[in-house]
């Protein structure tokens, strides 16, 4: 975050594609139950470098995956014994997520498929 | 799958409304607790705490930008917007109290009084028959020399059902009219409205029974057959307490008794606008109910008593119809040239029944929304006039916020909203304006037993129209100042005090407004003032005979089965017992008293020895028939000859006395005097011969804003009829000679039912001085209420300019200009501004005179008095409102004037 997005017309590889965040989010959170705080911590753990999540545009994504209905959130005790909001995935959150994925591997072995035809 | 959806989404934008505190709180919390874990972290992994708090701040890339994405996802941004903006427009207008009511009552004052003579237009023009498909449904009218919308005779209508093929039904009535009636027989019989009707009315009009069932058509084929009777829905409240099991009941009309079969449905009160039919009976028992007892209802061709209407086709055009019965029409003139010469017929829509130019309640119709538009702009454009003010003296504050980076749009919402805030209470205020007012006007009593009502009420309609028109208000008045003053010079408005821009349009503008206020409002006053001294002028001609002390009551002995015979009996018995009662001075009969309720009847003639006209087979007046006291009692002076004699039996030769406007009209070269002797031939100049043996002086029949009508008197004795009044002209209060009355009818006959005993006076009150006086006392409050609104709009202009051009007047003061100085710059301006208006509200004047001269009163000259009080009173008040801030700005002290801003 500290330089400048390079003039190329490439985009920054860690730019996320559209919608990519959403269908992290409810991956993540189909696991368990989390907060804010602990799902930045594992966005960073599980996509290391390459996928750079913006600590600020993490938490309007999460209140528009709430707002969708796709996963809902209650305020509870962390281990802490502090008040935290936890998030998890509704019913429809999870066929969301199906479909989400199944629309990320078609799209990603189609593009995969494409860039092997040109090295080849 | 979206029912699920909602299921989550909607208590979260319900929550996000309603308890946006707590949204707010939770958004603050959430986003506080992954700040602290964040510096926590920092903090452990070796950087200071501020270190630790820019980068946690830097990582959000712009904390309150995240809060707004936040909010933005909770989708009801418009709505909360919207509130905040509603929140906003009510502490600015708290702010400016004496403004915001100011405009509230314009707008309730002006919306009020737009939505009652609405309601008036509504119910008279446009509120459809209530029956299915009303659009449909058409009148057929007999046309002539005399009249467009003439009604049928039996026979005329029955070859008119039997020979079009337009429609899907054709029906007759006739009108309603006093019906004696008793529930059980033997029971006293009541006065009440029936109404006779064709066997298919009801099929035809789609109007199905709430009980029983409707006539058949077959009970409409033998005269007399089928004594059956169906029921209006308030009549059966009213007389039978909604009780089902009364079909099947025998009741007693006429005298005669009759099977209830049905019950019309509570949406079907007939096909008036006023009248609302107790009960319908066959057209075939037209025996038992009065018709026109000189000609036979059921064969004569020239019997014309019958009102048809008709359901076209669906698959059949207004024009087709048309055409067919012109056709028949000629028909008829082939036929029975007799009866029918120069008789056509045509097909009117409800809308074109209406709108008949004749017809009085479209004359005040018209003019009455002519009138309320007018206050209805007065409102709106003193409402633009404030709004444009206000908006002015904001400058400064609109420029704040547009150099803060306000978006222009969003500002414009926030001013609309304002003056949006403003309309709705407005369109609330005049709501209860209206309703206000049409109670009162619901409060107007009409002296009938027959079943007539106001039907003028709020319905739906006209409370959406009044909401309509005042949301129309709030974006007229409230767009135009709210683009304008967030146009303005950015640089310019934060410099100055809210100082008024350079700009002569803008300035045009606002004289505009106040131009149109003054003329509008100088023409409603103008037509206050016209219509109530033309209605003063009509008291004072002709109605003299109001004030005698007269007490009148109704007698139909046909209805408990006298024949016309019996019934002269009994009026000769009745008048000889009467007059020999103490404290009375005088009794006559009338058919029907000037100034009834019930139209005249009227005759047909041609002045003997005069060459009618070839297409032209006689001449038609109104007339009334009377004995020999009628004259005397009422007071109606007869100028030359006699009036009628008790020697004018039926066995005398046949005499009549006619007005003098009939002498004056039919032989304007001769002298009343020789007018007496001349004769004139009923119905044709075949027809039987009548002397004229005197003239009677000319009054108001009909109403007291008629112009002279033709008038005719006959003697009873040798022009019969049942239904007459008894007029007793009394010493004292008419209303003491009541008992002693009623006590020479039971000895008389104590079965028979006396009918519309009252004052004279009562009758007249209400026909001559209080339906009048409701439209004079509409109007009036026009003429005022735009004069107030007119004062106050330019009060506020010139208040409005004295403070913005305080600086200057206190430069100009110390200067060496003096009080009167000021006074005559401030003052100029006004008098420029209220002349304009009153040369504009002149002429507009004049144009609602023609109009009411021309629709109300026909005295087609200009009533320069009414200039003469209105235009200086106009001056006057409107200089007055302009003088009160000129004299404040004249009072400005130099020194004070030019420390401020």
């Amino acid at each position: 975050m500290d330089t400048l997005p390079s003039e190329t017309d490439m985009s920054k590889p860690s730019d996320l594609v559209q919608g990519t965040l959403d269908l992290l989010l409810l991956k993540i959170l189909a696991l368990e139950p989390m907060h804010g705080w602990a799902i930045s911590l594992r966005l960073r753990s599980i996509s290391g470098d390459v996928l750079q999540v913006s600590e600020g545009s993490l938490y309007p994504a999460l209140h528009k995956l709430e707002q969708e209905g796709w996963i809902t959130a209650e305020w509870k005790q962390t281990e802490n014994n502090r008040r935290a909001k936890f998030y998890s995935l509704t019913r429809l959150g999870r066929k969301e997520l199906e479909s989400e994925t199944a629309n990320w591997q078609r799209l990603s072995s189609a593009i995969s498929y494409v860039v092997q035809l040109t090295e080849a | 799958m979206r029912l699920e959806h909602w299921l989550f989404t909607l208590p979260l934008r319900i929550r996000s409304i309603f308890r946006r505190r707590q949204v707010e709180l939770e958004l603050e919390e959430e986003l506080r607790f992954h700040m602290e874990n964040r510096i926590e972290e920092a903090v452990r992994n070796g950087l200071s705490p501020e270190q630790a708090r820019q980068q946690a701040l830097r990582a959000m890339d712009g904390l309150e930008q995240r809060k707004e994405e936040m909010r933005d996802a909770r989708r009801v941004h418009w709505l909360t917007d919207f509130i905040d903006d509603l929140r906003f427009a009510a502490r600015s207008l708290r702010r400016a109290p004496g403004l915001a009511a100011l405009v509230v009552i314009t707008l309730a004052l002006g919306i009020g009084m737009t939505s009652t003579p609405f309601s008036m237009v509504d119910a008279l023009i446009f509120r459809p028959y209530p029956v299915p498909d009303p659009g449909r449904v058409v009148t057929l009218v007999s046309t002539s020399r005399d009249t467009a919308f003439g009604a049928f005779s039996y026979r005329e209508y029955l070859d008119i059902r039997d020979n079009t093929r337009s429609y899907e039904g054709v029906v007759a009535s006739v009108s309603p009219q006093s019906v004696g009636f008793s529930a059980r027989p033997g029971e006293t019989p009541q006065v009440r409205g029936g109404m006779m009707v064709s066997g298919n009315y009801f099929r035809v009009l789609g109007v199905e029974p709430q009980a029983g069932r409707v006539f058949r058509d077959d009970e409409d084929l033998a005269p007399g057959r089928d004594a059956v009777v169906v029921l209006g829905p308030d009549f059966w409240k009213r007389e039978f307490a909604s009780d089902p099991s009364v079909v099947g009941r025998v009741v007693r009309l006429n005298g005669r008794d009759f099977t209830v079969v049905g019950v019309a449905p509570n949406e079907f009160q007939g096909m008036f606008i006023f009248m609302r039919p107790d009960f319908y009976v066959p057209l075939a028992m037209a025996p038992v109910f009065s018709t026109n007892p000189a000609k036979n209802f059921f064969e004569d061709r020239d019997d014309r008593e019958l009102n048809v209407k008709a359901r076209l086709r669906p698959d059949a055009t207004l024009a087709e119809a048309r055409a067919e019965l012109a056709a028949l029409a000629r028909g008829f003139e082939r036929d029975h040239p007799q009866v029918s010469r120069d008789r056509g017929a045509a097909v009117r829509t409800q809308f074109e029944m209406r709108t008949r130019g004749d017809d009085i309640n479209w004359k005040f119709s018209v003019i009455f929304s002519v009138l309320a538009v007018a206050v209805l702009l007065v409102a709106c454009t003193n409402v633009a006039g404030l709004l444009l003010s206000r908006a002015s003296t904001r400058t400064r504050e609109i420029a704040i916020r547009l150099s803060m980076g306000a978006g222009r749009l969003r500002l414009v919402r926030l001013l609309l909203t304002e003056s949006l805030l403003l309309a709705l209470m407005g369109g609330l205020g005049g709501i209860v304006v209206g309703y206000g007012s049409l109670s009162l006007m619901q409060k107007f009593q009409i002296p009938s037993e027959l079943p007539v009502t106001v039907p003028f009420r709020m319905d739906v309609r006209i409370l959406m129209a009044s909401v309509l028109v005042s949301l129309l208000c709030a974006i007229a008045c409230g767009l135009a100042p709210a683009l304008q003053s967030t146009r303005a010079d950015l640089v310019k408005g934060l410099k100055s005090a809210d100082e008024e821009l350079p700009g002569r349009r803008r300035l045009w503008g606002r004289n505009v407004l106040v131009v149109a206020q003054v003329s509008m409002s100088l023409m409603l006053l103008t037509a206050a003032f016209l219509m109530s001294r033309s209605f003063q002028q009509s008291m004072v001609d002709g109605t003299r005979f109001a004030d005698a002390p007269l007490l009148m009551a109704r007698f139909d002995p046909r209805l408990v089965q006298y024949d016309l015979g019996q019934s002269l009996r009994f009026y000769e018995q009745l008048t000889a017992r009467a007059r020999s009662l103490p404290g009375v001075e005088a009794v006559g009969l009338t058919q029907s008293p000037p100034l009834g309720l019930d139209d005249f009847d009227r005759l047909a003639f041609v002045p003997d020895g005069l060459e009618m006209p070839r297409d032209r087979e006689n001449f038609i007046s109104t007339m009334d028939t009377v004995d020999e006291g009628f004259f005397q009692t009422m007071g109606i002076p007869i100028l030359w000859g006699r009036g009628v004699l008790p020697t004018d039996k039926v066995d005398a030769p046949r005499v009549a006395v006619v007005n003098e406007q009939f002498a004056r009209h039919y032989w304007p070269a001769l002298a009343l005097a020789d007018v007496v002797g001349k004769r004139l031939r009923l119905e044709r100049s075949t027809g039987p011969s009548v002397e004229i043996v005197g003239i009677a002086q000319t009054v108001k029949y009909r109403g007291t804003t008629e112009t002279p009508t033709d008038f005719v008197y006959l003697p009873v004795a040798q022009h019969p009829v049942a239904r007459l009044v008894l007029l007793l002209r009394t010493n004292a209060d008419p209303l003491q000679r009541v008992e002693p009355l009623k006590g020479v009818v039971r000895s008389l006959d104590a079965n028979l039912p006396i009918s519309e005993l009252r004052t004279y006076r009562d009758l007249y009150r209400y026909h001559a001085v209080e339906g009048p006086g409701v439209a004079v006392d509409m109007v009036g409050t026009m003429g005022l209420v735009g004069l107030l609104l007119a004062s106050a709009g330019l009060y506020g202009l010139m208040a409005y300019n004295v403070s913005r051009r305080t600086r200057e007047i206190g430069i100009r003061m110390a200067i060496g200009a003096g009080r009167s100085d000021v006074l005559r710059l401030v003052m100029g301006k006004g008098l420029l501004l209220v002349g304009a208006g009153t040369a504009i509200g002149l002429v507009l004047g004049l144009g609602v005179e023609q109009l009411m001269n021309a629709m109300l009163f026909n005295a087609g000259r200009v009533d320069f008095v009414a200039y003469l009080v209105v235009a200086p009173s106009m001056l006057l008040v409107t200089m007055l409102a302009a003088y009160v801030p000129a004299r404040r700005a004249s009072r400005i002290a130099p020194t004070q004037a030019l420390r401020c801003e």
